[in-house]
């Protein structure tokens, strides 16, 4: 039999994985460099080749709707972070509470995450139906407006509504990483801080938060990174639409290199949102090993 | 400095009756031992004393106080948990003052306190470690540092060294004693370590099941305990109990005849105070003699016989293994290195004064 050293063992046992990844990660990875430097189109085949040089990104920075798409992945990854972290957390300190039912409810909890994004969307672009959905009967009936709305229709609403709908899906993850971490918390940390004095508030503010504050960062990294590069629930609830108020860049991305076949620029576009989700995990890793140092 | 009062304390989880029916007074400045085997009950009345448990029925004074219905953070009682609950993500000095910033003391007053107590606790190079990187004594002497920060009233420690090694606990309960002389709080101790019950405290609560079994200092439980439990939890090795029968041989006198056995001893002789009211109750019943261990001697003839099982040398002491006729197996401690074989016959006399009686029950008779 012949014998490797360990590092030839490795490197063996590696390359069928390393050998998959470049040809499905690194090949169109670099294609989609080379393309952005170029005026490719889909429909004219021959363009591929014509080097164009920094065009594309340029054109890119100075496009109105880019840079607004942007604005509005930003506005979506705020309201939507946010309010998965805060919804998550605050369920999760309910959960953690001893109470009939409660096994119930956390598997319940569950649901929404096993529910494909698809689905999700669907489900609340029936809720938010102008005509028969169940939100405009349910605020109507409790009064709280007069007369049916198009939630989705309203370009100053519809952002919002769509953040709604992935929030609803999403809090449960930071729901069940924050309840796991509370039930890592000693009962006899809380039960010392009662005894040293501390008020329910201070109890959490001073031993419950410090110990969830690393795990729901993990969370809101998480989070970010994948609200950030939000397209399904967009292209099911309302396709960028009403007048572009719900174009995401990955929806731009998407539009400008399928839908208008501008391979080139469209690539030179991702590149730019890859650029900025990088910085994006870059500034997260910094903080969580900042956290990790003090811990 | 407070006393605390238990006035027929009752605790019940469901239908599960943990606590039964304690009373229980503790004078300021005590040092009160609770002992008992695992599951009888002393952490949850520690916790009922803390308010972090809710009493089911009875009574809790503090001082002068009712105190039942006090919140835990307004009954001004400290503890040092088993596991010390130090809060990992702050550093020494900022646990030891949590209980202060909690009450709102400046920041000067707080580090000037928190160096004071380090000072103590021989902690001062370590404040500003966190609890992660320290050692379990160096975390015990925190919690115990915290426990002192707010000069509460009472301080309650639930086993407090259970989790350090022999000689550490050795070292700490010497200090435990020595800061308990210094602060002359009151403390009520939790161990089930009896040597650590004897030696640091004023009194000892045996505790059985939920019920205590005894009250008194060291000294009165291992010289008179009340009951076969008591005499059998307190002292190392164990008390022999021996089945037995009382005889009355004259008007004040009795004899006790060990089971299986032709050997008499004089009750008097054995224990100096047997009444005959407990002799005339107790008279051709079953009872039960007990002799500790220190208390039997050898003798080459006469005395209860019998043949030597087995022998633990220890040093400074020997543990002998009698198997006998009354009681299958007796433990004879005797000091030093002992010359016995295994397989000799010995005899064995109780010292005088040194039985113990108790009845059916197991209740002592006085
Ligand atoms: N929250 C609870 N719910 C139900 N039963 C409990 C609860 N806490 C304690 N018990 C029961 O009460 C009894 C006494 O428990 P406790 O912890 O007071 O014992 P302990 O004397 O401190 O034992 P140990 O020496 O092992 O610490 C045990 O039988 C335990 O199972
Ligand atoms: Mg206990």
């Amino acid at each position: 039999m012949i014998r490797f050293s360990r590092t030839a063992t490795a490197w063996l046992l590696l390359t069928p994985m390393m050998t998959i990844i470049i040809g499905v990660v690194g090949y169109p990875l670099i294609k989609t460099v080379y393309y952005s430097f170029t005026a490719a189109h889909l429909a004219a085949p021959g363009t591929t080749d014509s080097w164009i040089g920094l065009k594309n990104y340029i054109k890119a920075l100075g496009n109105s709707q880019f840079l607004d798409s942007i604005s509005n992945t930003s506005y979506f990854v705020c309201v939507s972070v946010s309010a998965e972290i805060i919804l998550g957390v605050l369920v999760a300190l309910l959960l953690n509470q001893k109470f009939h039912g409660r096994t119930l409810l956390r598997a319940l909890l569950i649901l929404p995450l096993a529910l494909p994004t698809v689905v999700n969307a669907m489900m609340w672009r029936l809720i938010y139906a102008p005509d028969f959905g169940a939100l405009n009967a349910l605020l109507t009936q409790i009064g709280l407006i007069e007369s049916y709305r198009s939630w989705l229709g309203d370009p100053d609403l519809a952002l919002s509504m769509v953040a709604i709908a992935d929030v609803w899906k999403n809090f449960p993850l930071v729901a069940l990483i924050t309840l796991a971490a509370l039930q890592s918390i000693s009962k006899d940390l809380i039960e010392a801080a009662t005894l040293d004095g501390a008020s329910a508030w201070q109890r959490f503010w001073n031993v419950v938060f410090p110990a969830i504050l690393a795990p729901v960062s993990v969370a809101l990294v998480l989070r970010t990174i994948e609200a950030f590069k939000v397209f399904d629930i967009v292209y099911v609830m309302t396709r960028g639409g009403p007048a572009d108020s719900t174009k995401t860049v990955s929806f731009h991305v998407y539009q400008e290199a399928f839908a208008y076949m501008r391979i080139g620029s469209g690539a030179s576009y991702a590149l730019i949102v890859v650029l900025i989700s990088s910085f994006l995990i870059a500034t997260y890793m910094w903080l969580l090993k900042k956290q990790g140092n003090t811990a | 400095m407070t006393g605390l009062s238990l006035k027929n304390i009752c605790k019940s989880f469901g239908d599960l009756e943990v606590i039964r029916n304690v009373n229980l007074s503790i004078d300021p400045g005590e040092l009160v031992v609770f002992v008992g085997p695992s599951g009888c009950g002393k952490s949850t009345l520690l916790r009922m004393i803390a308010g972090l448990e809710d009493i089911t029925s009875g009574e809790f004074w503090i001082g002068d106080k009712r105190a039942d219905h006090l919140p835990a953070s307004e009954r001004d009682i400290a503890m040092v948990f088993q596991s010390y609950a130090l809060y990992p993500h702050m550093t020494l000095a900022e646990n030891i003052g949590f209980p202060l910033k909690l009450a709102k003391l400046p920041a000067g007053k707080i580090r000037q306190k928190v160096k004071t107590i380090a000072d103590t606790l021989h902690l001062d190079e370590l404040l500003d470690r966190k609890p992660g990187n320290i050692s379990g004594g160096q975390r015990q002497r925190v919690a115990i540092g915290r426990a002192l920060a707010r000069d509460p009233k009472v301080i309650l420690l639930d086993e407090p060294l259970s989790n350090l090694d022999a000689a550490l606990r050795l070292e700490m309960r010497a200090e435990l004693a020595r800061l308990h002389k210094q602060l002359a709080s009151t403390m009520i101790y939790v161990t089930h370590d009896q040597v650590e019950a004897m030696t640091l405290a004023d009194r000892i609560v045996i505790f059985d099941k939920g019920e205590i079994a005894q009250i008194g200092s060291p000294l009165d439980l291992y010289n008179r305990p009340a009951n076969t439990f008591v005499a059998e939890f307190i002292g190392s090795p164990k008390m022999n109990l021996f089945p037995a029968s009382l005889h009355q041989t004259d008007r004040n006198k009795a004899k006790i005849r060990l089971k299986n056995t032709t050997y008499d001893l004089d009750t008097d002789g054995l224990t100096g105070d047997i009444l005959d009211t407990a002799i005339t109750k107790n008279r051709g019943e079953t009872i039960k003699l007990g002799i500790r261990p220190e208390h039997l001697h050898f003798s080459s003839e006469g005395g209860l016989r019998g043949e030597i099982r087995n022998i633990e040398h220890l040093g400074s002491d020997t543990y002998i293994h009698i198997e006998t006729e009354a009681k299958a197996d007796v433990v004879v401690r005797s000091n030093g290195i002992s010359a016995l074989r295994n397989g000799e016959t010995v005899g064995l006399i109780p010292g005088p004064g040194m039985g113990h009686i108790f009845d059916q029950q197991g209740i002592r008779v006085t």
